[in-house]
C-alpha cells in the first residue's frame, strides 16, 4: 500500500512538473518535435539544426509517428516547437500555437499508366487513388478535376507514395499521385509505362514549423537564431542541392545510412529545389494556403474571410529577413 | 411556528423519496450501472470543460458529434465496413478454433503439436506483428480479416481445448458403463458438458476480434470505423474522433453484454442470480 501511494505520490509530482515546465522553460533546451522518423528528407533540417546549435541554441530533437503527435506534443506543452501543417489545429482548436516558418511546399506528381490513360480528360468516370482522406494528395486530384470539368467515379485510399508508386508498377493502381521519390523510381523502372499529368496552380504548405505563442515571446533570439540557419541553409541548397551529402559528412548525420539512401540525397535535393522557400513562407505562403485547404477540407470557411495572424506569427520571420534580405 | 410546519412539509416527502430510491436501487441492478455510467460521463464533462487539454472534447460536444454523424449515415456506413472482416473473422474463428481446441482436447498428441504454437500466439504482441501481414496480404480485406483471426483464434482454441479437458470425468465413466462408443462419448457427453466453457472462449474470441479489427482499421488502412477516427483526428474534429472510439467501444460492450447475458440465461441457467 505503502508503495502504491508513493508511486501515486510521484506520478502526481510529474504531472505537477509537466503543468509548470511550460512557463519555465526558457533555460531548457529548445525540444523539436518532428512528424516522421529521420530521412534523406529531413537531412536539410538536420544539417540547419547542427547550424543553430553553433549559434548556441541547445537543441533536442524527438522523432513521432506521425504529424498529428507531434501537434499534440505542442498543444500538451512536451515539446516546444512542432514540425507539421496543423491549419485544421489552429482553426479547430483555440490553442494558442501559431506557425512561424514554412520548411517545403506540397511536391506531388499526377501520374498514368499510359496503357489506360493520356491526360486528365480520360480520367473522367473512371477510379484514382490518393493518400487518405482530407489529404493533401486528395485535395490536388480534386482541384484539378474541378478545373478539368471532370468527375473520379471513386477514390480509392491508399496510404503512403512509396506504396502508390509500387501499386502502379504492379498495375493495381491505374491513376495515382506521387511524391518526387516515387517520381523518380517511376521513371527509372519504366519509363515508357506512366505518364505525369501536367499541375498548375497548386501552391501550399507541406510542412512548416509551429509553435506555442508564448514560447516564441519568451525565446525570440533562440528562435530567431533557428529560423536564420533554417531560411540560409535552404538558400544554400537551392544554389548547389549536393551541398547536402558534404554537410551530410561535415555534421556526421544520419550515419546508418544504407549506400542506397545516400545515391538518393542529390537526385532528391536537385528536386526539391523549387518546393525549399528561400524566404521562409510568411504572409504569401499563408494566403495560398488558405485557398489550399479550404479547397481540401482542411479549413472552413472562405479564404478570403481568414486572417493570417490567426495562423501565423511573423514577427521573428520578419526581423530575420530584415537582417539577411530576401530572395 | 409556519416555518417549522414548512420544514416538515419538505421533509416528509423527501424521506419517501429517498425511501423509495433506496428501494428501487436495492431491486434493480441497473440502477448501479445508470449510475456508474452517470458518474463516468460527468466526470467527462467536467474534465473537457476545464479544459484538461485543448483537443479534449466535452461529453456533450461528443455525443453531438456522434448524432451527427449518425444523422448523415457516415457511422452506419462505417460500421458495415468495419463489421465486414471482423464477422468473417470471427466466424472462421468461432469454426476453426472450436474444432481445433475439441481436437486437442481429445487427443494427447494434437495438444503437444498445436499447444505450444497457440500458447505463444496468445503470449506475442499482436499489435507488432499485425503491420506484417501487409507483406503478405496486401492491404485488402483479406489482411484485416486475417487480423481478427490472429487476435480471435488462440484465444477460441485455448478456451475449447480446456473446456474438453475439463469435462467431468464421471459423465465420461457413466457412459462407458453404459457401453457407449468413443463417437457418442464425444457427442452426447463431452460436448455437451463443455459447452457452457467452450461458450466463454468464444465470447472472450469476440472480444479479441474487436481489438484485431480496431488494430487493422488504424494499423494497415483506414477503413470504417478507423477511417472516421484518422480521418477526424486529422482535420481536428476531436469531437468526432472521440464520438468514433467511443461508438465502437460501445459496440463492443453491447455485444459482449448480449452474449453474456445468452451465456448466463441459455448455456448455464444454474448460474442466474434469482
Amino acid at each position: 500500500m505503502g508503495f502504491l501511494a508513493d508511486r501515486i505520490r510521484s506520478a502526481a509530482l510529474v504531472s505537477a512538473l509537466a503543468v509548470a515546465l511550460p512557463a519555465a522553460a526558457s533555460a531548457d533546451p529548445m525540444r523539436i518535435a518532428f512528424g516522421d522518423i529521420a530521412t534523406i528528407e529531413t537531412l536539410g533540417l538536420l544539417i540547419a539544426l547542427e547550424r543553430a546549435k553553433e549559434q548556441g541554441v541547445k537543441i533536442e530533437a524527438t522523432f513521432l509517428k506521425s504529424e498529428d503527435i507531434a501537434a499534440q506534443a505542442v498543444v500538451s506543452g512536451q515539446a516546444d516547437i512542432g514540425i507539421g501543417g496543423p491549419y485544421a489545429l489552429l482553426q479547430k482548436v483555440k490553442a494558442p500555437i501559431r506557425i512561424f516558418l514554412q520548411l517545403s511546399e506540397l511536391q506531388m506528381y499526377p501520374v498514368v499508366n499510359t496503357e489506360f490513360y493520356q491526360d486528365w480528360a480520360d480520367l473522367n468516370g473512371q477510379e484514382i487513388a490518393v493518400h487518405s482522406r482530407g489529404s493533401g494528395t486528395e485535395a490536388i486530384m480534386q482541384m484539378m478535376a474541378d478545373k478539368h470539368g471532370i468527375e473520379y467515379s471513386g477514390i480509392a485510399y491508399v496510404p503512403g507514395a512509396e506504396v502508390r508508386t509500387g501499386a502502379l508498377l504492379q498495375g493495381n493502381v491505374k491513376a495515382t499521385i506521387v511524391d518526387s521519390s516515387g517520381k523518380r523510381v517511376l521513371e527509372a523502372e519504366a519509363p515508357d509505362r506512366f505518364a505525369f499529368l501536367p499541375l498548375a496552380g497548386v501552391e501550399a504548405t507541406d510542412e512548416a514549423m509551429f509553435a506555442n505563442t508564448d514560447y516564441l515571446a519568451e525565446n525570440p533570439e533562440d528562435v530567431g537564431k533557428l529560423v536564420e540557419a533554417i531560411v540560409t541553409t535552404w538558400r544554400e541548397i537551392a544554389a548547389d542541392p549536393t551541398v547536402v551529402t558534404k554537410l551530410r559528412e561535415q555534421y556526421n548525420l544520419l550515419p546508418d545510412a544504407t549506400p542506397e539512401m545516400l545515391a538518393d540525397i542529390e537526385p532528391y535535393y536537385a528536386g526539391m529545389k523549387d518546393a525549399l522557400p528561400l524566404n521562409g513562407g510568411g504572409e504569401q505562403a499563408a494566403r495560398s494556403d488558405f485557398a489550399f485547404y479550404t479547397a481540401s477540407g482542411a479549413l472552413e470557411g472562405k479564404p478570403e474571410d481568414l486572417k493570417v495572424e490567426d495562423f501565423w506569427d511573423l514577427t521573428i520571420l520578419n526581423s530575420v529577413l530584415g537582417r539577411i534580405g530576401t530572395q | 411556528m409556519s416555518v417549522m410546519s414548512q420544514d416538515v412539509k419538505v421533509v416528509a416527502p423527501a424521506a419517501t423519496t429517498r425511501q423509495a430510491l433506496r428501494l428501487f436501487a436495492e431491486r434493480r441492478r441497473s440502477f448501479w450501472v445508470v449510475l456508474s455510467l452517470l458518474v463516468l460521463f460527468t466526470a467527462w464533462e467536467i474534465a473537457g470543460r476545464v479544459p484538461i487539454s485543448f483537443a479534449f472534447p466535452t461529453f456533450l460536444d461528443t455525443l453531438a458529434a456522434l448524432a451527427e454523424m449518425v444523422a448523415d449515415g457516415s457511422m452506419v456506413r462505417a460500421f458495415f465496413l468495419t463489421l465486414q472482416p471482423l464477422v468473417l473473422g470471427v466466424a472462421i474463428s468461432a469454426l476453426l478454433g472450436i474444432a481445433l481446441g475439441i481436437v486437442m482436447g481429445l487427443s494427447d498428441r494434437m495438444e503437444w503439436l498445436l499447444a505450444p504454437v497457440f500458447i505463444v500466439l496468445q503470449a506475442a504482441p499482436m499489435a507488432a506483428l499485425v503491420p506484417l501481414v501487409t507483406f503478405v496480404y496486401g492491404i485488402g480485406l483479406v489482411a484485416k480479416t486475417l487480423a481478427v483471426i490472429m487476435l480471435a483464434l488462440p484465444v477460441i482454441v485455448l478456451n475449447s481445448y480446456k473446456a474438453v479437458r475439463h469435462v467431468n470425468p464421471s459423465l465420461v465413466d457413466m457412459c462407458r458403463s453404459f457401453q457407449g462408443t468413443r463417437r457418442q462419448q464425444i457427442f452426447k457427453i463431452i460436448i455437451p458438458d463443455a459447452a457452457p466453457v467452450l461458450f466463454a472462449g468464444l465470447r472472450l474470441g469476440v472480444a479479441a476480434g474487436f481489438i484485431g479489427v480496431m488494430l487493422a482499421e488504424l494499423l494497415i488502412t483506414p477503413t470504417g470505423i478507423g477511417d472516421l477516427i484518422t480521418y477526424h483526428r486529422s482535420v481536428a474534429n476531436y469531437a468526432h474522433m472521440y464520438a468514433a472510439v467511443a461508438s465502437i467501444i460501445a459496440a463492443s460492450t453491447v455485444t459482449l453484454a448480449v452474449l453474456q447475458w445468452f451465456e448466463t440465461n441459455v448455456m448455464r441457467p444454474e448460474k442466474r442470480r434469482s
